[in-house]
């Protein structure tokens, strides 16, 4: 009963792989996207500031295309992840994780205009440009609403301020690694999804962000999930971002005459 | 004299404006800027208002529950920067970022570029803007904009024949003086004028502020 008790709480050990809801398959025209996600531009280096930090900016966006799924390699008919994870579920994430994909996601926060949030952006179809500054990289998006996050770079690492707010897009402050920036983000509020595929989170949410520009066309992700109220253990995924040169913003409010949210009813 | 040591910083900051490398006032810095509250762009003075446009502010002044700031809409310009909520400033070599903490967590780019307006841009909130520097101050200079957004908490109207020119001058390291023209001849009669200031605030940041988190629950 005991154990009965506790697995019902999430702390009972999974035996076997844990059951996943099936990828509900191609609703988006694949056309529509791998050319979005590879330019034709011919890379050259990785581009430095004058100082030889790595610089992330530049004439032109990082845009992700879509990748509905951090752990899995192809999602809704289009490459996702870089890499296929074997996530770490409790089980009230794996239940959720399966709800939201057999209900196609109706209920995402995003699709009601609320912050894409992190590490999601690095994954969803948003045009982004980095902006660094002495002490701060800015980050600026097309959509949702045209958002914007700023890490705070910490020349000792990572320091948070104490009772952090709990927030969309969390507290970060970041260093320089070599030519990785390294950002530790803390003091989430749990509601952001991880992905569109709809991978949970609570708000003992902490992820560490590993951002290396390895040519001047491509920028490599690594995101490490640490939510011991949400996952057994840390895990870790990928995403490649290309560099489309060239690229400006417009202003996107989604917020505007948005009419799509009352039509997503699952199945 | 810990309070003589303060009061000396204090002098010496305002007597310096800070400067970039090339000699241009930097309008960021280590903190954020605080704009004043001026819920009433007209400041008491004459507004020349077309007989719509009076009609129409009358209904918003009378009806601040159709306010679109409500609905989290963008605030657009220039109320955005009438509304006591900080804003970070950062410079590139070939545009000037706003980024807002009130509002609808949004930003806006100011093209330095050189760049014209596009000759038939897409209406939006906060419009299409290119800057340039007379002396030390930021002229900015707006159009493209909706006509849905309010210039103030007043609700004066505007079309999507609005012209904005901003001027932004930074007079020592605490003060930036913030002087708008509004010219639109949808909706009044000759361009008009107004001003406002902001004071910055060292060592702070912006914070996440999400509208819809106040609505939509």
């Amino acid at each position: 009963m005991t154990w009965l008790a506790l697995c019902g709480l999430g702390y009972c050990q999974q035996t076997g792989p844990p059951q996943l809801a099936k990828d509900p398959g191609a609703f988006l025209p694949a056309s529509d996207f791998p050319e979005d996600k590879v330019p034709k531009a011919v890379a050259g280096p990785a581009p430095h500031l004058p100082d030889g930090r790595p610089d992330f900016g530049g004439n032109g966006a990082w845009y992700p295309g879509f990748n509905g799924n951090l752990a899995e390699t192809t999602w809704k008919g289009v490459k996702s992840a870089d890499q296929h994870v074997d996530v770490p579920f409790l089980p009230w994430t794996l239940n959720t994780y399966n709800e939201r994909v057999e209900n196609r996601s109706k209920d995402d926060p995003e699709a009601r205009c609320l912050p894409v949030g992190v590490p999601r952006f690095m994954f969803d179809p948003y045009p982004f440009q980095i902006i660094q500054t002495t002490n701060q990289v800015l980050f600026v998006f097309e959509g949702d609403n045209y958002l914007w996050r700023i890490v705070n770079i910490q020349a000792t690492g990572s320091t948070h301020p104490k009772n952090l707010k709990p927030t969309w897009l969390g507290d970060a402050v970041g260093h320089y690694e070599g030519d990785t920036l390294v950002v530790d983000v803390t003091g989430f509020n749990g509601l952001a999804w991880l992905d569109q595929a709809g991978h949970a989170t609570s708000d003992k949410l902490h992820l560490t962000e590993r951002y290396t520009r390895t040519d001047s066309l491509t920028l490599k992700y690594e995101v490490t999930i640490d939510d011991p109220a949400a996952y057994s253990k840390p895990w870790t995924a990928f995403n490649t971002v290309h560099w489309r040169p060239g690229m400006e913003l417009m202003e996107s409010i989604c917020q505007e005459d948005e009419k799509s949210s009352r039509h997503m009813i699952g199945k | 004299m810990k309070y003589f040591v303060f009061l000396a910083a204090l002098v010496v900051a305002h007597a310096q404006i800070p400067r970039l490398a090339d000699g241009h006032p930097d309008l960021g810095g280590d903190g954020v800027w605080l704009p004043a509250h001026v819920p009433d762009l007209a400041l008491n003075a004459n507004i020349p208002f077309q007989g719509w446009a009076r009609a129409k502010f009358q209904a918003n002044n009378a009806a601040k529950q159709d306010d679109p700031v409500l609905g989290c809409l963008p605030p657009g310009v220039p109320r955005i920067m009438l509304m006591a909520r900080p804003i970070q400033i950062v410079q590139t070599p070939n545009r000037i970022l706003f980024v807002y903490e009130g509002g609808a967590h949004v930003w806006r780019q100011v093209w330095m570029d050189g760049r014209d307006h596009p000759k038939d841009p897409n209406p939006n909130w906060l419009g299409h803007s290119i800057g340039h520097w007379e002396g030390d101050a930021l002229v900015v200079d707006s159009v493209g904009f909706n006509d849905r957004t309010w210039l103030d908490d007043a609700g004066h109207p505007h079309t999507e024949r609005l012209h904005v020119t901003e001027k932004y001058t930074r007079t020592d390291a605490m003060t930036m003086k913030y002087d708008v023209t509004i010219d639109d001849r949808g909706a009044y009669l000759r361009p008009w004028t107004s001003s406002s200031s902001l004071s910055f605030h060292p060592g702070e940041k912006l914070e996440e502020d999400i509208c819809l988190d106040k609505i939509s629950k």
